[in-house]
C-alpha cells in the first residue's frame, strides 16, 4: 500500500522538483522541527511560490513523516500556501488599527480593480488564509491579521514592501505600476 | 525506563484542604483521581498523553490568579488547589458553551445521544442554554470509509483520535489541519478517510471519540455507544508497559 503511493507521488512530480526536495532533505537531516525547513525551501524554490499535494505526499514518504501532520503543518502556518501565488503579492492588514482606518474598504476596491472573486465569500471558506490570485497568476490578494505596523495604518504589504497610511488612490498607483512595469 | 531506576520522589499537596500524596511528575488530575478527588475532563483520556484542550479541568491554585489545567500541570510540594468554586464552575460552563457554539451540536439527531461526554458535560455543569451566537459553520460528513463516520458538525477537537492513533495503534492517520474556527480533523492529506493509506480500520478512534463526531455505520440515533474505558485502558497498559513495567 504505503509503495503504490510512493510510485503516485513519484510519477506525479517533474525530476526536477523531486531532486530539490530530496536535497531540501538531506540539508534539513532528521532533526526534530526538520519538516518546517523542509516546507519553507521547497516553497521557495518553487516557481509560484506554493507546496502542492504532490511534493507533500512526496514529502511525507520520504521523511517518515505522517502525511497528516505534514498536512497540518502546512495548513498552519500563514507562510505556506497551498495553492499557485502570483507574480505580484499584496498583502492588506486586516488587523484591528487598519481595519477602523478602513482597510476593508481597501480591500474591497483592489478585489473589484483587479477582478477577483467575492473575498467575503472565501472569508466564509474553511481556509483560514484568505489568498486570491488572478486568473492570468500576475496578482495574489492576501489577507494579513497585523504587521505590527499600526502607527501606520492602514498598511498594505507590496511583495514585501510595506506601505504606510494607503488610500485607494496609492494603492490604485502602485497596482498600476506594477502592471506596466510587466510590460 | 529512566523513571524506573530514579527512586520517584513523593510530594504531598493539598486538595480542596485534604493532605493528599502524589509522585514527583504526576499531574494535579493523576493525583486528584488518585486520592477520590473528581475533576471534569473531556480531551482527557487516561493512558493518552495529555493536551489541555478543553479547559474544562481547570482548578485553582493558591497564591496564583491563573486558573490551571489539572491534566498537564504537574504538582509541587506544597501547592493548595481547589477542584470546586463557583469561579470554576462558571469557567466551565462557559467552556462548554464555547463548544457547542462551534459547531453543529443538535443532540436530538445525534448519533451518540444519551452517550455523548459533551452532553452529559453540558448537563452535570448546569448548562441549559448557550448565551453566545452559534457559528453555524458549513462542515462536510465523510462517509467514505467502509465502517465508520466522519461527522465534522459533532467533533471538538478533542484529538482523543489523533492522540489513539498515533500512539497506541501507531498509525497517525488523524492530525488538526488549520487553526482556530477553521480548525479541522484530517486524514492523510486532507485525503478521504476511506483512501488514508495507514487506516488500519482499528476504530480505536471511533471508540475514544468523546462526541458523535466518529462514529460507526448502522447506528441510528442514540444508538452509538463508545468504548471510551476500554481504549483507555489498552493505552494504560501499553504505557505501562513502555516504563519498563514488563
Amino acid at each position: 500500500m504505503a509503495n503504490a503511493t510512493h510510485d503516485v507521488a513519484r510519477e506525479s512530480l517533474e525530476d526536477q522538483e523531486r531532486l530539490l526536495i530530496d536535497q531540501a532533505i538531506a540539508k534539513n537531516g532528521n532533526q526534530p522541527g526538520a519538516l518546517l525547513g523542509i516546507l519553507e525551501t521547497v516553497q521557495s524554490a518553487n516557481a509560484h511560490k506554493f507546496l502542492s499535494m504532490e511534493a507533500l505526499r512526496y514529502i511525507a514518504e520520504e521523511t517518515g513523516v505522517p502525511p497528516a501532520r505534514v498536512y497540518s503543518a502546512a495548513t498552519f502556518f500563514a507562510l505556506f500556501n497551498l495553492e499557485p501565488q502570483g507574480d505580484n503579492v499584496i498583502c492588506v492588514c486586516r488587523g484591528t488599527a487598519c481595519h477602523t482606518r478602513g482597510s476593508r474598504d481597501l480591500l474591497d476596491k483592489l478585489c473589484l480593480d483587479l477582478g477577483v472573486g467575492d473575498h467575503e465569500a472565501d472569508e466564509n471558506s474553511e481556509a483560514d488564509k484568505m489568498a486570491l490570485t488572478t486568473p492570468d497568476r500576475r496578482f495574489t490578494i492576501r489577507t494579513v491579521a497585523c504587521f505590527g505596523q499600526c502607527a501606520l495604518a492602514p498598511v498594505v504589504e507590496v511583495n514585501h514592501h510595506i506601505l504606510s497610511h494607503v488610500n485607494e488612490r496609492t494603492l490604485q498607483r502602485e497596482v498600476k505600476s506594477l502592471t506596466q512595469g510587466r510590460k | 525506563m529512566d523513571t524506573n531506576v530514579k527512586a520517584t520522589k513523593n510530594v504531598s499537596l493539598r486538595i480542596d484542604g485534604e493532605l493528599v500524596a502524589a509522585r514527583e511528575g504526576d499531574s494535579i488530575l493523576d493525583a486528584a483521581s488518585a486520592n477520590g478527588k473528581y475533576i471534569p475532563t473531556l480531551c482527557y483520556l487516561k493512558g493518552l498523553s495529555a493536551v489541555g484542550a478543553c479547559r474544562l479541568c481547570v482548578v485553582e491554585l493558591a497564591g496564583t490568579d491563573r486558573l490551571l489545567p489539572a491534566c498537564t500541570t504537574p504538582v509541587q510540594e506544597g501547592m493548595s488547589i481547589k477542584t470546586t468554586s463557583a469561579r470554576l464552575t462558571l469557567y466551565r460552563r462557559m467552556a462548554v458553551e464555547l463548544l457547542l457554539v462551534e459547531r453543529n451540536h443538535i443532540c436530538s439527531s445525534c448519533v451518540s445521544n444519551g452517550h455523548c461526554e459533551l452532553q452529559s458535560m453540558a448537563q452535570s455543569l448546569g448548562v441549559t442554554h448557550v448565551r453566545y451566537a452559534y457559528n453555524n459553520p458549513r462542515v462536510a460528513v465523510d462517509m467514505t470509509h467502509p465502517r465508520f463516520v466522519l461527522d465534522h458538525n459533532r467533533c471538538i477537537l478533542c484529538t482523543r483520535c489523533v492522540r489513539v492513533c498515533a500512539e497506541v495503534e501507531g498509525a497517525n492517520v488523524w492530525e488538526v489541519s488549520s487553526r482556530g474556527i477553521y480548525s479541522r480533523i484530517v486524514s492523510d492529506l486532507k485525503d478521504d478517510w476511506g483512501k488514508a493509506s495507514n487506516c488500519t480500520a482499528c476504530g480505536k478512534c471511533v471508540q475514544a471519540c468523546p462526541t458523535g463526531a466518529l462514529a460507526e455505520k448502522g447506528f441510528a440515533v442514540h444508538e452509538m455507544v463508545k468504548e471510551s474505558e476500554q481504549v483507555s485502558r489498552l493505552a494504560t497498559r501499553r504505557t505501562g508497559s513502555a516504563n519498563g513495567a514488563h
